[in-house]
């Protein structure tokens, strides 16, 4: 592999690295905390690759280093393989994990250490799947009894009848996403079997049922009103 | 484009490239065909999660890599290491302590460190302990595991232990033509400064190509594998322990978030979930590869199954002496 090719692909790996983490897009894969760092590695990255480039044009004798035969067997051939990730940014780039991740999962876990805080004010007051899950199966509902709640999540069909609201929580990255589901009982008229990745916001009551105690648990909610809306900044809880 | 038509400049790999791009470019709609099946879809975002979540800790592991080739003298190995082989591999591991990185950075440094005349079993031993039991990992377990402030000091126990015995039995049964220590002569550049460069250009690209096969590999069983599996396996107390191992194998999960990952699996024994965290940062696809591409095959088919059995006997003995 040429000096140049090295550096197109370090380019290219840098500027992938760019473009998701200037917009929004790198938050369906990673958390926002990541920012800073991907920045910092994509400018070391197009660094290096602008660096590298200059090298080969000014013919440094470091540069001819696919003359050394033996350069063919230990050279990053490997580094083709970058250009996969690169592609699949820039020609697919895949969405948040969604309905297909949220039912897979089987348990309803919620983010360790969790715990019990008064449920802040307002009517309805705003909350996160994974909260809700926290209070109504660890708590019995404690905190939500006669609270109007609003909560933001997608639509994910239950096999088993109806659809859950569900979002998904990053413990570090999206391959270890996992899944918070409420199930939506008594939605309103047009809102029994929306489409599996719909975004909603839902205005509702928490109702005793599902389960406590267990991480198989999952909790009700009576829904009052439900809202179609764009898929939040941050898909993750 | 260059006139360094020399002996053996490969024409063409620049315009191959440049077609290939092109070629794509059309064929994209098709492609997002193909990728429009939710698994398929899944698998990808998963994919290139691991790849961003681990590319800030590769790049500060080739940035180490290459400072270590140009900067640092290969005396000062010889200075502050032992003379002593033996008691080379657990300072070697214990000074994992000090360097915050995962295990993607961990395979190039330990390149470089046999590249400058450390001894392979020191190299080693530092290969496996510094993805455990650096501080950032060791501050992220004691988070995830709040009510169990003795997994702390299990994880860091257990993963040094791994890491010395695996250095000895390099010493002992080791055969360093397995390893294939990277030639770096065309890597040293006019002044220190482009060797840095180089190294670091290098081992990003070769560390990180094959960081891409293991996140693939990775990707496809994280959608592959049945939830419903867990539960089973969970129910019995060996199985238990040796699911968790294989499932830190095949899930590949960066060492500075395992911690948060084994806690979630509230229906495994503490044993099992030390398992997963000591195993993990050892032992997974993405490190095979990685180890497979830079040192040689015939070195990660033997290391990886040793470090893997030597890692589960050390998390089942510390978590009986610690856990129950």
């Amino acid at each position: 592999m040429s000096r140049e090719v090295q550096a197109v692909i370090m380019l290219l790996f840098g500027s992938a690295t760019l473009r998701i983490t200037l917009g929004d897009t790198y938050l369906n894969y990673v958390k926002p905390s990541m920012q800073p760092w991907l920045i910092a590695s994509a400018v070391v990255l197009i660094l290096l690759g602008v660096l590298l480039l200059l090298d080969s044009f000014r013919r440094r004798k470091v540069a001819d280093v696919d003359g050394h035969g033996h350069d063919a067997n230990h050279g990053p051939k490997a580094a083709w393989f970058m250009l996969l990730p690169v592609l699949t940014i820039f020609l697919v780039a895949p969405p948040a994990l969604g309905a297909y991740t949220a039912a897979r999962d089987t348990t309803n876990a919620i983010p360790t250490n969790a715990e019990l805080l008064p449920l802040p004010d307002g009517d309805p007051v705003e909350i996160y799947v994974s909260d809700y899950i926290n209070r109504a199966v660890w708590y019995e509902g404690a905190t939500l009894d006669g609270r109007t709640v609003r909560i933001v999540g997608f639509a994910t069909p239950n096999p088993e009848g109806g659809w859950w609201l569900a979002r998904l929580s990053l413990a570090c990255c999206a391959a270890d996403a996992f899944a918070g589901k409420i199930q939506v009982v008594n939605p309103p008229v047009g809102w029994e079997n929306p489409p599996a990745n719909t975004w909603v916001e839902l205005t509702g009551r928490w109702i005793p049922g599902g389960g406590t105690e267990s991480d198989l648990a999952i909790p009700l909610v009576e829904a009052e009103q439900i809202e179609q809306i764009p898929q939040p900044t941050n898909p993750y809880d | 484009m260059t006139t360094t038509t020399k002996k053996r400049w490969r024409p063409g790999a620049l315009e191959y490239l440049a077609g290939g791009l092109l070629l794509l470019l059309v064929a994209q709609r098709y492609l997002i065909d193909v990728f429009d099946v939710p698994s398929i879809q899944a698998g990808s975002t998963i994919f290139v999660a691991i790849m961003i979540q681990a590319l800030p800790f590769l790049i500060f592991g080739v940035l180490i890599s290459g400072a270590i080739t140009a900067f640092v003298p290969a005396s000062f190995w010889q200075r502050i290491l032992p003379k002593n082989k033996a008691l080379a591999v657990p300072v070697a591991g214990c000074a994992g302590l000090v360097l915050p990185g995962c295990e993607c950075a961990s395979v190039p440094v330990a390149g470089s460190l046999m590249n400058r005349g450390v001894a392979p079993s020191a190299a080693l031993a530092f290969l496996l302990s510094a993805p455990a039991i650096n501080p950032i990992v060791l501050i992220s377990t004691f988070v995830a595991f709040q009510g169990e402030p003795q997994m702390v000091v299990a994880r860091f126990l257990a993963s040094l232990g791994a890491a010395i015995i695996m250095g000895w039995l390099w010493l002992k049964f080791g055969n360093n033509r397995w390893l294939k220590i990277p030639e770096r002569e065309h890597l040293i550049g006019d002044t220190k400064w482009q060797t840095f460069r180089l190294t670091a250009t290098h081992d990003f690209l070769h560390a990180g190509g094959f960081l891409v096969i293991g996140a693939m590999a990775a990707a496809a069983l994280n959608v592959g594998i049945p939830g419903e599996w867990m539960r089973t396996i969970a129910e019995n107390p060996v199985f238990a322990i040796l699911g968790m191992a294989a499932l830190a194998i095949l899930l590949s999960i960066c060492s500075e978030a395992d911690a948060f990952i084994a806690a979630s699996f509230t229906e495994f024994s503490l044993t099992a979930k030390l398992t997963f965290m000591v195993v993990g940062p050892m032992v997974d696809l993405k490190l095979i590869s990685m180890q497979a591409g830079i040192f040689s095959k015939k070195f990660a088919a033997r290391f990886a199954p040793t470090t893997a059995v030597v890692a589960i006997i050390m998390s089942v003995l510390v978590g009986w002496w610690l856990l129950t």
